[in-house]
């Protein structure tokens, strides 16, 4: 574990020192907060019907958070690694190779997760302001969920994705938009919200969740393989 | 204190070591030579437990190499042939993070030691990328030492530097054994490998050749004299006919003569010269260079590496 802090510790220091992971990390999330508070901001005075609607596509602000800060963070944890020449000595030390991956990971989904909560805090102030109050629908079951299970699944799902693209190329551009496939399964509550199909409800987090624990896996088997010392020595690019 | 017994390593068909047998005794610096793709490097990343051997077993510490891995890295220092950093942290941070990651006591005061001792002290606030190239690879130096490792692996130490850059880092690997650490350098530069090494391994695949660069020279080339003559006669190198003298020419005034021991042999080759008739004016040794044993091993081994 003392390892593992080490090496954490060291990471956010290099990696918060890059601009665009700042502005990734921090401008993107503020920016995502604003929108989904404008959202609620229009729905004052609205039926409730149209008043829903609207704060369930503020909600999926809050989905494509967890996904598109880890990205970032992910693709220059690896790839910087890489540029630098920095990964044989890395390798050499007595760190495990699970720590290094868990290492990695964390370093992305933490910054991910505490942006993404500490926002939806903000948003929620907000709209106590805005509105004199929060509507029970922001905080109902679906949405909290959404906010607190499917975040970190959606966060998972980002750094796995990002870290075994990254692992492949030595262009953290090239990996950065690769990555940012990653923000796919955020956008499909999206569509579904957007088009008014159905209003979000614990189904519908319930199948999100499950589909991304079966591709959570499936990803961290692979990644688990390619965190291989002698993986990352010859076959990384 | 480094030890390994057939150890192979194949890439799918391409074989990078085969077979390889090799001994290094503590405190003593081994130097491995060989071309590019002779298997220097994987024989460096499988002893620094980064690559897994195919077939063969290897002791470092008495630790073997795919079991006790863990402890194996703790005990090693490896200097990699372009070795990185990370660019934007400061000289200092760099080499605190491997001494944590390496859970070295007093991380800090250890960190101030080893930039003092490679003068770099001084540039201890300054970002890595700031650096150059001689003072990057001091600083990896550092990072290879800074937990004391009782072994190190030493990857083309001084490639690139000018050369005060190589001088300084040249030293400071000499002072190494004399605080009885294990080096394997690996290097391309033979005058380095002569001065630093106590024994040199010649690497091309397979072990071609292991002894001490003298040893070497003579193994190969036996010991050369030169006569300078006064009245060079032309059947004078075929007249010697002495049991030591292993080959003899004539080239104008100068008879070059191969002998097994030349404090023993000298003496009586001059006597033999004299009493064929020769007016002998110097005599000298030749001295061969590792240069020209690396060569020569190289024209006698098969194949590109």
């Amino acid at each position: 574990m003392a390892r593992l802090k080490v090496l954490v510790r060291k990471e956010w220091e290099e990696l918060f020192k890059i601009k665009m992971v700042i502005y990734g990390s921090v401008f993107m999330p503020l920016l995502m907060g604003g929108f989904a508070g404008f959202m609620v901001w229009q729905g004052r005075g609205l039926p409730s019907g149209a008043q829903a609607a609207l704060f369930n596509t503020a909600l999926m602000y809050f989905l494509i958070l967890p996904v598109m800060i880890p990205v970032t963070l992910a693709v220059y944890s690896v790839v910087g690694e890489k540029e630098q020449g920095t990964l044989e000595p890395l390798l050499a030390t007595p760190l495990a190779d699970w720590e290094i991956f868990v290492g990695k990971a964390l370093v992305a989904v933490v910054p991910a997760l505490a942006l993404t909560w500490g926002v939806f805090l903000l948003f929620l102030v907000a709209t106590h302001v805005m509105l004199g109050g929060i509507p029970p629908g922001l905080v109902s079951l679906p949405w909290l969920l959404s906010i607190f299970v499917l975040s970190p699944l959606l966060a998972l799902f980002g750094v796995l994705v990002s870290m075994l693209i990254s692992s492949r190329t030595s262009d953290p551009r090239a990996a950065y938009q690769f990555s940012g496939l990653a923000v796919v399964p955020s956008l499909i509550p999206l569509i579904v919200y957007s088009a008014r199909l159905t209003a979000v409800n614990l189904l519908l987090v319930a199948l999100e969740g499950g589909i991304l624990v079966l591709l959570n896996l499936g990803l961290l088997y692979v990644a688990v393989k390619l965190f291989r010392r002698e993986e990352i020595l010859t076959r990384w690019k | 204190m480094i030890r390994t017994e057939g150890l192979t390593r194949r890439f799918g068909a391409r074989t990078a070591v085969e077979d390889l047998a090799l001994e290094v005794r503590e405190g003593e610096i081994l130097g491995l030579l060989g071309p590019n793709g002779a298997g220097k490097t994987t024989t460096v990343r499988m002893l620094a437990c980064l690559l897994a051997p195919t077939s063969g077993r290897a002791w470092v510490a008495g630790h073997e190499v795919g079991r006790d891995d863990q402890a194996i890295r703790r005990i090693v220092g490896v200097l990699t042939e372009t070795p990185g950093f990370y660019k934007r942290l400061s000289v200092r941070r760099n080499l605190l993070f491997f001494a944590e990651l390496y859970g070295v006591a007093d991380a800090r005061g250890q960190v101030q030691r080893y930039l003092e001792r490679l003068g770099l002290w001084d540039r201890r606030d300054e970002v890595v990328a700031t650096l150059s190239k001689g003072l990057r690879q001091r600083l990896a130096l550092a990072r290879a030492l800074v937990h004391e490792p009782k072994v190190l692996f030493l990857d083309e130490p001084t490639s690139g530097l000018d050369p005060e850059s190589a001088r300084a880092v040249r030293e400071f690997i000499g002072e190494l054994a004399s605080e009885r650490r294990t080096v394997l350098l690996c290097t391309h530069n033979l005058p380095e490998a002569e001065e630093l090494c106590s024994r040199i391994a010649v690497l091309r695949t397979r072990l071609i050749a292991l002894g001490r660069p003298d040893e070497l020279k003579r193994q190969m080339f036996g010991t050369r004299v030169m006569v300078e003559l006064g009245n060079p006669q032309p059947e004078l190198a075929r007249a010697i006919n002495l049991p030591f003298v292993k080959a003899a020419s004539l080239d104008g005034s100068i008879l070059t003569v191969e002998v097994d021991d030349p404090d023993r042999d000298n003496p009586v080759l001059v006597r033999r010269l004299v009493e064929l008739g020769a007016e002998i004016r110097y005599v000298s040794r030749v001295e061969r260079t590792l240069e020209d044993v690396y060569l020569e091993l190289m024209e006698g081994s098969d194949g590109p590496a």
